[in-house]
C-alpha cells in the first residue's frame, strides 16, 4: 500500500490513540505490520492501537462520514443521507422467507448502494432523509456499498439535514452506465421506440420507451415525457437517471430532463451500431447486464435440461420422469432448448437457447429429434448431440443479459460458430511480441 | 444486492499452473480459494485442452477414482475425477489415449510440505475434442499468457503494485488483484523464460513445426550436466525402495545438499526433465525416472 492508501488507517488509529503517537511513527508500525510481517491491515491496526495502551475498540466507533468517504471496510458507520430509491426483496435465509431493502443513498458528496437486512420495525420510504448509526460497509465489484445490519439503528431526519446532491451533469458513454446515476449526460441513436399508455391518478399518460445505442453499446431508455422522439433520432439527453431491471440498466428521463436532436453524423448508422456491443464477461458482471450485448466466448458445460425436454401444458415448467413439481402427472410437450455455461476467460454466465436456435445449432427440428430420441430409446441424445457439436467450439452468442443472485444469465438471439484462422493468428502474434 | 459468481475457467499452460505457490484463501469459509500463478492469474477453475497420454484408476472397481494427464506444449496437467465427478468420470474411463481432450475443473492443491505445492485438476467435464479446438485453445492460452506478462511488466514498474493503478490500465479487476498477489510473493524477474515459453506454444501450431523440441534452450542447454546429475539421484534412490518412485521431497533434499543448488533451481530442472518424458509421477507427489 502507498501512503496515500494508508492514510485514512493511520487516522484511524490516530484517533483510536487519541493522538498520543505521532503520525509517522504509526505510519513506520504500520508499515512493518504489512510489509515485514504481512499482517492483515485489520489485524494490524488492532494490535497497533493495543502495543500504545490503546482500546482497539475505539477503531471501530467512527465518526460521520460523508459517502464519498465510504472506503468499504468500514466496520461501524455513521451517515446522514437521503434514501434515493427504495425496493425490496424476497431472500431465503437457512429456509425461513425474509423481506430485505435495497436501493440508493445519497449527500451532498455522491450516492451508494445500501442494503437493510433487518427492516421489521420501519416504515421507511423513497425520499426519506435518514441517521444510520452502526451500520457496516463493504465492497461489491469494487464499489463500496452500506449494509443495515441488526446492530444498527435508524432515525428519520428533517429533510434539510441533508444538503441535496447537486452535481455538474456528466458526460457518460452508454457502457459506462450504472445503477443510481444520476444527472447523466447520454448521447446516442434512438434503435427502437415503442409507445405505451397507462392509467394515472391524474388521468392518462403516456411512456416512450426504446433502446438508445451509441459505439459503445446499446441502453434501453424510458421517456417519462413527450419529446417528440423519433427512431433513427440521435439524440442528447441531459438529466438522465438510471434504474436498473434484473440487473440491467435502463435510462430514465422525464420533463425535467433538457433533450437535443443532433447531426445523424454525431452517432455512426444503426447498421454500425447492430455490432458495436462486444463486451467480455467480466464487463458485463461489474454492469449487471446488457441489452443486445454479443459475447465471444466458448461452451463449457451443458447443464441438465438441455436437449429434448418436455414442459407441463400447464404452467410451462420441465416435466421430470413425466411428472411436473406443480401439476403432477401431466402429458409433457415436447421442446427443445440449450442451458449451457459460456466462458470467455474473463467471466463466466448462464445461457439459454430457445428453440428456434436450438433447431439450427442441430440443423433439424422438432420432430426430427422426437424421431431421433423415440429410435434410439434415449432422451439424452440430443443432449450429447448439442455437447459434441457445442463444447470447446469459438462462438459468438448475441442477446440480453440480466442479473439477480443466481449470477448472469443470457438469453440469446443469435448463435455464430467463429471460424478462426489460428494459423494466421498465431503468426500475428508471434509477429507482433516477437519472441 | 450480493450475486453468486461463477468462477471463470483460466486458460492456462501447464507449465505457469504447476509452478504456483501461493494459495490464497477468502475472508471465510464460503469463498473460494484461489491459486496465484507467478503471472497472477487468480485460479479456481481451468479450462484446458491438451492431449490425454494416461488415465488410470487408483480407487477400486466398485468405486473408482480416476486419474489422468494431459499434456499442453509445456508440461503436464494433472486431472481426476471420482465420485463426486461422475460424468467427468465416466467419460475418463471411456477414452482410450492418446486423444485430444477438454477438462474443465476446479485446482486442488496438495502441500508434502511447507515449501511444496502440487496441483491437481479435479475434472467436472472431460470430451474428446479435435487438433483443430485444440490449435484454438493454445491460442487463446497464449493471448491470456501475453496479458498477464504485460500486466507483470506494468506493476514491476511501479514502487508499490497497485490493484487501482493497474485497473486503470485497462486490466481486469480480478487480474488485477492477481498480479498484486504474484508481485509480492514471486520473484518478477524471470519473465523471459515465459515469453520464449508463450512463442514456443504459438510455433506449435504452425505447419513447419514438426516433433523438434523447441523447449531446448540455450540457458538450459548449458546444465544439462546438473540435469543428468538429478536423473542420477533419482535412479540411486529409486533402488533403495520397493515403492513405485520416490517421494519428490526426498529427492529434492538429497540433490539440493548434493549440488547446492536452489530449491527454485531444484525444480526448474524437475518441470525440465517432466517435459522431455524423462520424469513420471506415479502419484501426486511421487516421482520416477522413465527409464
Amino acid at each position: 500500500m502507498n501512503e496515500k492508501e494508508l492514510a485514512p488507517h493511520i487516522e484511524d488509529i490516530n484517533r483510536a490513540l487519541k493522538g498520543k503517537v505521532n503520525s509517522e511513527q504509526i505510519e513506520e508500525e504500520l508499515q512493518k505490520f504489512r510489509s515485514e510481517y504481512r499482517i492483515s491491515l485489520g489485524d494490524a491496526k488492532r494490535a497497533i492501537v493495543k502495543k500504545f495502551g490503546g482500546d482497539p475498540l475505539e477503531l471501530y466507533l467512527n465518526p460521520e462520514k460523508k459517502i464519498n468517504e465510504i472506503r468499504g471496510d468500514e466496520r461501524s458507520l455513521d451517515i446522514k443521507a437521503r434514501i434515493l430509491s427504495l425496493q425490496d426483496k424476497e431472500i431465503e435465509i437457512e429456509g425461513k422467507p425474509k423481506t430485505i431493502f435495497y436501493g440508493i443513498l445519497g449527500d451532498d458528496t455522491g450516492t451508494v448502494p445500501f442494503t437493510l437486512w433487518e427492516a421489521k420495525s420501519l416504515d421507511l420510504e423513497k425520499g426519506d432523509t435518514v441517521h444510520l448509526k452502526n451500520a457496516y460497509a463493504n465492497t461489491w465489484n469494487d464499489q463500496p456499498q452500506v449494509n443495515v445490519g441488526s446492530m444498527a439503528g435508524i432515525c428519520i431526519l428533517d429533510d434539510h439535514e441533508v444538503p441535496p446532491f447537486e452535481r455538474e451533469p456528466q458526460q457518460c458513454m452508454v457502457k459506462d452506465i450504472r445503477e443510481g446515476m444520476r444527472n447523466l449526460v447520454v448521447t446516442g441513436r434512438i434503435l427502437s421506440l415503442e409507445k405505451k399508455s397507462f392509467q394515472t391518478d391524474d388521468g392518462e399518460k403516456d411512456l416512450f420507451s426504446g433502446v438508445l445505442g451509441d459505439e459503445s453499446g446499446k441502453i434501453q431508455f424510458s421517456a417519462w415525457h413527450d419529446f417528440r422522439l423519433e427512431t433513427q433520432q440521435v439524440i442528447r439527453v441531459t438529466g438522465g437517471y438510471v434504474r436498473s431491471w434484473r440487473g440491467i440498466p435502463q435510462l430514465n428521463f422525464d420533463d425535467s430532463a433538457e433533450v437535443e436532436t443532433l447531426d445523424d453524423s454525431e452517432i455512426p448508422s444503426s447498421d454500425v451500431l447492430k455490432d458495436s456491443s462486444n463486451m467480455t464477461i467480466s464487463q458485463l458482471a461489474r454492469r449487471g447486464g446488457a441489452v443486445d450485448a454479443i459475447v465471444d466466448a466458448v461452451v463449457i458445460d451443458i447443464k441438465t435440461g438441455s436437449g429434448l425436454i418436455f414442459r407441463c401444458p400447464e404452467c410451462n415448467r420441465v416435466v421430470q420422469k413425466g411428472a411436473c413439481r406443480i401439476h403432477g402427472k401431466v402429458d409433457g410437450e415436447a421442446d427443445l432448448r440449450v442451458k449451457g455455461i459460456l466462458d470467455d476467460g474473463t467471466g463466466a454466465l448462464t445461457m439459454i437457447m430457445t428453440r428456434e436456435l436450438t433447431e439450427e445449432v442441430l440443423g433439424y427440428d422438432l420432430d426430427r429429434a422426437k424421431e431421433l430420441a423415440r429410435d434410439r430409446m434415449d432422451q439424452d441424445i440430443i443432449k450429447d448431440e448439442l455437447e459434441e457439436l457445442m463444447i470447446a467450439q469459438p462462438m459468438r452468442i448475441r442477446g440480453n443479459v440480466t442479473s439477480d443472485e443466481y449470477g448472469l444469465m443470457l438469453v440469446a438471439t443469435e448463435v455464430k460458430f467463429k471460424r478462426i484462422d489460428v494459423e494466421a493468428e498465431a503468426r500475428r502474434l508471434l509477429d507482433e511480441v516477437s519472441v | 444486492m450480493s450475486m453468486m459468481r461463477r468462477e471463470v475457467a483460466w486458460r492456462i499452460f501447464a507449465d505457469e499452473l504447476n509452478n504456483s505457490s501461493l494459495e490464497t484463501s477468502g475472508d471465510d469459509e464460503r469463498s473460494p480459494s484461489y491459486i496465484i500463478s507467478p503471472l497472477g492469474a487468480k485460479v479456481n477453475r481451468v479450462y484446458a485442452v491438451g492431449v490425454l497420454t494416461e488415465v488410470d484408476n487408483r480407487g477400486t472397481p466398485e468405486e473408482p477414482l480416476w486419474h489422468g494427464r494431459v499434456s499442453d506444449p509445456t508440461g503436464t496437467f494433472f486431472i481426476s475425477a471420482g465420485r463426486y465427478q461422475p460424468e467427468a468420470a465416466t467419460a475418463l474411463s471411456n477414452i482410450e489415449p492418446p486423444k485430444f481432450v477438454t477438462v474443465v475443473g476446479k485446482t486442488s492443491t496438495y502441500r508434502p510440505d511447507d515449501d511444496t505445492m502440487l496441483i491437481s485438476i479435479r475434472a467436472e467435464l472431460v470430451k474428446e475434442v479435435t487438433e483443430e479446438q485444440r490449435d484454438y485453445w493454445i491460442l487463446e492460452a497464449a493471448r491470456g499468457l501475453k496479458t498477464r506478462l504485460e500486466a507483470m511488466a506494468e506493476a514491476s514498474k511501479m514502487e508499490e503494485v497497485s490493484v487501482r493503478e493497474l485497473t486503470a490500465l485497462g486490466y481486469d479487476p480480478t487480474l488485477a488483484e492477481g498480479i498484486k498477489k504474484a508481485a509480492e510473493h514471486y520473484q518478477t524477474h524471470g519473465l523471459e523464460r515465459y515469453w520464449s515459453m508463450m512463442g514456443d506454444a504459438l510455433r506449435y501450431v504452425l505447419p513447419e513445426y514438426e516433433q523438434a523440441d523447441t523447449f531446448d534452450r540455450p540457458a538450459e542447454a548449458a546444465d544439462e550436466g546438473l540435469t543428468d546429475r538429478v536423473l542420477d539421484v533419482i535412479r540411486e534412490l529409486e533402488e533403495e525402495t520397493d515403492e513405485d518412485g520416490v517421494s519428490y521431497e526426498t529427492v529434492r533434499d538429497a540433490v539440493i545438499t548434493r549440488e547446492g543448488i536452489s530449491m527454485s533451481e531444484f525444480d526448474e530442472i524437475i518441470s525440465r526433465l517432466r517435459r522431455h518424458g524423462k520424469l513420471l509421477e506415479p502419484a501426486l507427489g511421487q516421482i520416477k525416472s522413465a527409464y
